[in-house]
Parts: C-alpha cells; sequence; structure tokens
C-alpha cells in the first residue's frame, strides 16, 4: 500500500490518569502483555504499510524502547523504517505541543518519503482493520479525505469528548462536533484518516498559518465545507481508551477470548515485544478463574476476573479480584485487591484490603510500596 | 562486542529414536519441552549468554523444521554482525561424494572447511539433545587456566547409576586418566556430559588422522578421547554443578517437564539473569476460564483452560475444554483436549485434538504414555 503511515499522538480528550503520567497512551499495557500501540501498529503493517512514523507527545524513551526498529510488527529493516517522532524543542506552553505543531517540525522528513498518500490514525482506538480496504474504497470515491468512524450506541458513557461526525446520504462528512455524552446513538470519528500526502502538508501549513492552539482535527473541521470528506465505517469491535475507567471497562471485557478473538485474529495479528518469559506457575494454593495471565508470573494466591502482566507475583493467601496488574508488580501475602490497577514494579504488601467500590478504580503508582 | 574465540558447534543430528512419534516429524533437538521451549533453545541461548557469537548446528534427522527453526539466529540474540547460527547439513563437495555424517567427530571433520574460515582458537562441542544452563565462559576460563588440550565437562552422578554413563577416571587435578563407556565397574562417578572444549589446532590434527583410519567409528566418545589419552595429552574434567537432563525417553522427558513444577528447582527458567530464549509465537497471554481450577501447574501463552489442569506443562496455544482433566500430564502446543476428556500421566504430541471424553493414560501407571499420531507400520 502506497501510504505512510503516521501514528499521531492524543490530544487532551484522551489521558489515562496515573498510568499517563509515567508514559503517553500508546505505551500504556495492554492485556497483559501488549502496548496500546501494537494494535493500530500491526493494523498498519499488516496493511503492507512498510514506512511508519510514530509521533510521541513526550517521554519518547518508553516508546523507542517497545518499537525497536520495527522488525518486530514485520516491518522490513532494509526497505522499511519506523520513526519515533517528537517535537526536539522546548514549548513554552504545553498547549502549543499540538499534533500540528509537530508534524510542522518534522515536515522534512513528511516530504521525503516517497509515498504519495498519508494515513494518519491514533493509538487509542483499538480495532482490527485492512486499511487496503480504505485506500480502494477512498479511490472509488474519489474523495479528498476518507475518514473512519463506528457506530456506537454507548456514546453517553464511552467516547466522551471524541468528535462526532455527521454524515449525509453519500457518507459525506457535513459537520464535526464534540461527544459531550448527551445522545446515546452516535457516529463517531476514528480520528483516522487517508489522503494525498500534498493535501496532508497543505493542511497542516493551513492549520499553522490560522492557529498555533490548532490540532489537526479542527483544521479538518473548518474544511468540511471545501474538502469532500467521505465516512468509512469500521465494522466490528471499536473500543476507545481514552480514560482510566474506560481502559479498565474494555481491558475487563476483552479478558474474554469471544471478544478477544475480534480483536487478535489469527490471520490478521497484533505484534509486540516478546521479553522471554518464562511460562507462569501455579503452585499448589495458586488459582485462577476468568482471568488472562502474562507469562513468567508466579500464582500462589487466588486471582478473579483479573489481568495480570509479566512477571507479577500474587502471594500465598492473597485474592485479587477485578484487578490489573502491571508487569513484575508484587502482592504480598494476605492481600485483598477488588478493583485497583497496579502499575509496574510496585509492591502492595502491608495492608490488608484496598477495595474500589466505584466504577473508576484504584491506581496504586510505579514502584509505589503500600 | 568481540567474542571469546570459540566457535561452538552443536550436534543436532540425533533422531531420538526412543522418543517414538514425537520424532517422528522433527529431529530430537527440536522436541518441545517446558511449554514454550524446544530442546534446542537450552544450548543455543547457553551460547548467547556465554558470549560465544559464531554458533554451527549440525543437523542431519528430518532437518527442515530444524534448519529453519536455528536459522532465526535473533531469537537468541546471536543475529550480530560478528557471528550468527549456520546450519551445517551433510553436503556433497568437489572432492568428495556426498556423504552423511557418520558419527559424532565426522561431522566436524565434514566441517573443517567451516570451522577454518573462522580460524577460532577454541571449538566447544556440545549436544542438541539436554536440558540445562551452564556458562561455557567459565568453562573456557578453565580449559585455559589448566592449559588442557581438551576439556570434557562431567557430572558427579550417584555410584550406582555411574554404570549407565560415560566415565572419566581422573587424577590428581582433575586430570583425565581413562575413559570408559558404560563401565560395568565403575571406578569414579564422574559422567562426561557430552560438552568438550577442543584446541582447535590439535583437534584438527587429530580429526583428519581420524577421518583417514578406516577402523574408527568417528566418535568422539568412542575415539577422539581415547587417542587423545593414548597420546597423553592434557585432558582435564570440569566439574559442573546443576540441573542436567538427557530427555532420551518419554519417561525421562516428562520427568523433566515435571521438575518444572517443583518451586526450588535447579533449573529455574525465572532466572531473569539467565534467560532462555525461544520462538516469539504472538500468542494472547493464557486465560483461565470461570469455571476452570488450576493447581500446580505451568501454563504458557495461548492457552485456553475451561477445564481441570492438576501437575501439569501446558505448551503454547493448548486448548482444555469444559470437564476435562489433565493431571500428571505435559501437553505439547496447539493441542486440544476435548469436553470431559480424561488425560493422566501423559505426554499429547503437538497439535493433537483429544476427542470428547477420550480417557488416555493411568494413574500410578510405570511408564508414561505417549499420546501421539500413530505412524504406518508400527
Amino acid at each position: 500500500m502506497n501510504a505512510l503511515g503516521i501514528i499521531n499522538f492524543e490530544g487532551d480528550t484522551a489521558f489515562i490518569d496515573g498510568l499517563g503520567e509515567y508514559r503517553p497512551v500508546p505505551a500504556v499495557s495492554f492485556l497483559g502483555r501488549y502496548r496500546i500501540i501494537d494494535v493500530i501498529l500491526s493494523n498498519m503493517t499488516n496493511s503492507g504499510i512498510n514506512n511508519v512514523q510514530v509521533y510521541c507527545k513526550e517521554k519518547p524513551r518508553n516508546l523507542i524502547e517497545h518499537l525497536g526498529n520495527g522488525q518486530r510488527y514485520n516491518i522490513n529493516s532494509k526497505r522499511g523504517k519506523l520513526q519515533v517522532l517528537y517535537g526536539e524543542k522546548m514549548f513554552s506552553s504545553l498547549v502549543y505541543n499540538t499534533d500540528i505543531a509537530n508534524f510542522e517540525l518534522n515536515m522534512q522528513y513528511i516530504q521525503r518519503d516517497s509515498n504519495p498518500y498519508v494515513l494518519i490514525a491514533p493509538s487509542y482506538f483499538v480495532y482490527s482493520l485492512d486499511f487496503t480496504d480504505v485506500m480502494k474504497k477512498h479511490l472509488d470515491t474519489g474523495a479528498d479525505v476518507t475518514l473512519l468512524y463506528t457506530s456506537t450506541n454507548e456514546a453517553r458513557t464511552s467516547f466522551l469528548g471524541c468528535d462526532v461526525v455527521k454524515l449525509d446520504s453519500e457518507k459525506r462528512v457535513t459537520s464535526f462536533e464534540k461527544n459531550r455524552g448527551n445522545n446515546k446513538n452516535r457516529l463517531i470519528s476514528l480520528e483516522a484518516y487517508l489522503m494525498k500526502k500534498s493535501l496532508f502538508i497543505d493542511l497542516v501549513e493551513k492549520a499553522t498559518k490560522t492557529s498555533s492552539l490548532y490540532w489537526f482535527k479542527d483544521i479538518l473541521a473548518d474544511s468540511v465545507e471545501q474538502l469532500d470528506i467521505r465516512g468509512f465505517q469500521v465494522r466490528g469491535y471499536v473500543a476507545c481508551l481514552n480514560s482510566l475507567s474506560e481502559y479498565y471497562r474494555n481491558c475487563m471485557e476483552l479478558k474474554h477470548p469471544s471478544v478477544s478473538a475480534l480483536l487478535f485474529k489469527p490471520d490478521w495479528p497484533i505484534y509486540t515485544q516478546t521479553n522471554d518469559s518464562c511460562p507462569t506457575r501455579f503452585h499448589d494454593n495458586g488459582t485462577a478463574k476468568d482471568s488472562v495471565i502474562a507469562n513468567g508470573c508466579v500464582i500462589e494466591g487466588t486471582v478473579d476476573g483479573s489481568i495480570l502482566g509479566r512477571n507479577v507475583r500474587i502471594g500465598e493467601g492473597a485474592v485479587v479480584k477485578n484487578c490489573i496488574i502491571l508487569e513484575d508488580a508484587v502482592i504480598g501475602k494476605d492481600v485483598y485487591l477488588e478493583n485497583v490497577v497496579v502499575d509496574k514494579y510496585a509492591q502492595v504488601k502491608n495492608i490488608d484490603r484496598l477495595t474500589s467500590y466505584e466504577p473508576t478504580p484504584i491506581y496504586v503508582k510505579r514502584l509505589d510500596r503500600i | 562486542m568481540r567474542s571469546n574465540n570459540m566457535v561452538a558447534m552443536i550436534l543436532a543430528g540425533g533422531r531420538g529414536t526412543r522418543l517414538f512419534e514425537l520424532t517422528s516429524k522433527v529431529a530430537k533437538p527440536a522436541v518441545n519441552f517446558g511449554g514454550k521451549y524446544r530442546i534446542i533453545d537450552f544450548p543455543l541461548s547457553n551460547c548467547a549468554n556465554s558470549d560465544i557469537s559464531t554458533v554451527g548446528v549440525l543437523t542431519q534427522y528430518e532437518s527442515v523444521l530444524l534448519n529453519s527453526y536455528v536459522a532465526k539466529d535473533q531469537y537468541w540474540g546471536l543475529d550480530i554482525n560478528d557471528g550468527g547460527v549456520y546450519v551445517l547439513s551433510p553436503r556433497e563437495k568437489a572432492t568428495e561424494d556426498f556423504e552423511v555424517y557418520q558419527g559424532t567427530a565426522d561431522a566436524i571433520t565434514q566441517n573443517i572447511d567451516f570451522l577454518d574460515s573462522i580460524d577460532p582458537e577454541y571449538v566447544l562441542i556440545l549436544s542438541g539433545d539436554h536440558i540445562y544452563k551452564m556458562n561455557y565462559a567459565k568453562m573456557l576460563g578453565y580449559h585455559k587456566m589448566k592449559g588442557a588440550d581438551a576439556t570434557i565437562a562431567v557430572l558427579e552422578v550417584p555410584m550406582k547409576e555411574a554404570s549407565r554413563f560415560g566415565i572419566m577416571n581422573t587424577g590428581e587435578g582433575d586430570r583425565i586418566l581413562e575413559f570408559e563407556e558404560k563401565p560395568k565397574e565403575p571406578k569414579s562417578n564422574l559422567a562426561s556430559m557430552g560438552i568438550y572444549i577442543f584446541t582447535y589446532k590439535k583437534l584438527r590434527q587429530y580429526l583428519l588422522a581420524d577421518a583417514a583410519n578406516t577402523e574408527s567409528r568417528h566418535d568422539f566418545g568412542h575415539d577422539i578421547i581415547p587417542t587423545y589419552l593414548n597420546d597423553k595429552m592434557n585432558l582435564y574434567a570440569y566439574r559442573f554443578k546443576g540441573y542436567w537432563k538427557d530427555v532420551g525417553t518419554v519417561d525421562s522427558l516428562w520427568e523433566a517437564n515435571m521438575d518444572l513444577l517443583n518451586a526450588n528447582n535447579e533449573l529455574d527458567l525465572a532466572d531473569a539473569s539467565w534467560k532462555i530464549y525461544t520462538e516469539d509465537v504472538n500468542a494472547l497471554p493464557q486465560y483461565i476460564g470461570p469455571d476452570a481450577s488450576v493447581k500446580n501447574s505451568y501454563i504458557t501463552e495461548g492457552c485456553v483452560v475451561e477445564g481441570n489442569v492438576q501437575n501439569s506443562v501446558l505448551g503454547t496455544n493448548v486448548k482444555v475444554a469444559k470437564g476435562a482433566k489433565v493431571i500428571d500430564s505435559v501437553i505439547m502446543p496447539g493441542t486440544v483436549i476435548g469436553e470431559n476428556a480424561t488425560i493422566t500421566r501423559c505426554i499429547v504430541a503437538e497439535n493433537m485434538v483429544i476427542p470428547k471424553g477420550a480417557k488416555y493414560g493411568k494413574k500410578n501407571s510405570e511408564h508414561i504414555e505417549l499420546v501421539a499420531e500413530k505412524q504406518e507400520g508400527k
């Protein structure tokens, strides 16, 4: 597919409380062994996109380490290229750190790429999609921009802050507005767009001239009358991981193989970095139910309805219920956790009980000792 | 990083006939172990962890899968500019007719051209069918310290079992005086582990001389080591302490898998300082279902457990359906255990489908039952 892939970073409408303080959303752990970015990046490389730029708002170390040179995502190490790009300059205020500002700063790399098209998508929407179908449709309709959207009846509680699109009978986008949760049936933009590279560059320049606070979606909304923007509906599983509660709720749903099979398909693999952990060992009194467990764990207690990252230890007599425990965390003897998200390397040992009664789980910080 | 000027040669041509159907399609070194590994991951990871960057793998029997597997040297981090994994199968040469490897020594002799092209100071000979973790760099340090021509790694085995092994009789400073293959009345309990370090120049001479000897079986244990001893060369025993297992039979393969269930097992695959690397299979993490029961087991990525698993090792992508029971067993990758099936004291081969309600194996059976596709004529 002759498009440059651009994985855009999230705006302020997507922030995963707690977890997001240590890494950008794309680098947040996902379903035990993945990171959120693995999904969109694998969609791109599976679709034959061999040149991908990943834009990173801040804290790039984590992402650079995870992505490597792209080989693990099947990017050809000679013909293809995976770049992690960030502002490389200080913004006097965070509000200036927009996607447009970053595209502008890295424009030479966008121009130098030989692909005539660009496909832009953020990582916090997760779905399984062959982008060559989008390209086919784009060429068929002759649209200026093809925009991906999903139809939802849960817009009151999910996709909050996302763009809602209105389409005419020919699926032409007629308006954009914000989803403020006041209507349950909505068409939600996945903020993923396919267009000619020349148009993309024009739009970035136009945005820069209009306002230094503009994001790409703002200039697109401004251009809705001049441009032929067509919707392409993504059917099937779509989730939006734009807050701690939505992250938690969606991960919990994805636990079950019948749901995860909608996102992780045998002929459309989601790639990630391996860390060569050994299999997970259950001790005599270690048990698990309805849980997703990555490799390298040692389970001496009870795991119920939870997701465990790699190398997690659950001590004797401990109970972990409806929790997400990230890599290398340790849950000590006889500790009871319910509805808790425990970040990497945290050690929860010296308390008896931690329970959240809200839909939003309790968050235990990275490296924390409690 | 520059490596330690030692090339490893892994003898991986073994057929493993005592593993029966497990090796009907793959060579023994490619047989699965411990849920996600293959046996040859152990010597290859040991090499990578010992800073050996050039590894030759000598394959012969059913080598298609094994050749393509070991060729992916990035699995073990051996894909560096200075080295790599070289697949060395028997091949036709301009000056000689095609010949399969006649013995362990012949396999190396036929690859002298390869070794010459690398020109190492030392050659490490390994076997591709043992489960153990070992730092070969330390063994090389010992070889150098002793000024040895050859160093053989040995394991202290119980005296009563010594007659099953190749035994080294040693003198002062662990200098090897005599080598006896499976002696009826062993004089020592130092068993050869089939791991040798040779100083290459000397080995080269001996190999060429051995190749010319029509009486020879061209085997390290049978021919090369005895000739070295006859010639009063400096041979030393290197005492290895730790887990080492030859998994040549169904029972011993099962036992080695069961050892992983022991929390204090010496192999300790969880040790982050000496990881065993393997293929990344790209499977989801395991899922343990709402009605499942799991006890004292070793379970890896891609597994979906809806039934009952006890004292068992499950390989990648194994499915255990509702009501099924897997007890004291090893299930190899890709196998599906149907509803209400019961598996007791078995090894179930890769990619099998065990039908609903089927029963295999018996509690307290003398031997472990192998459940595999039966080959024609057997």
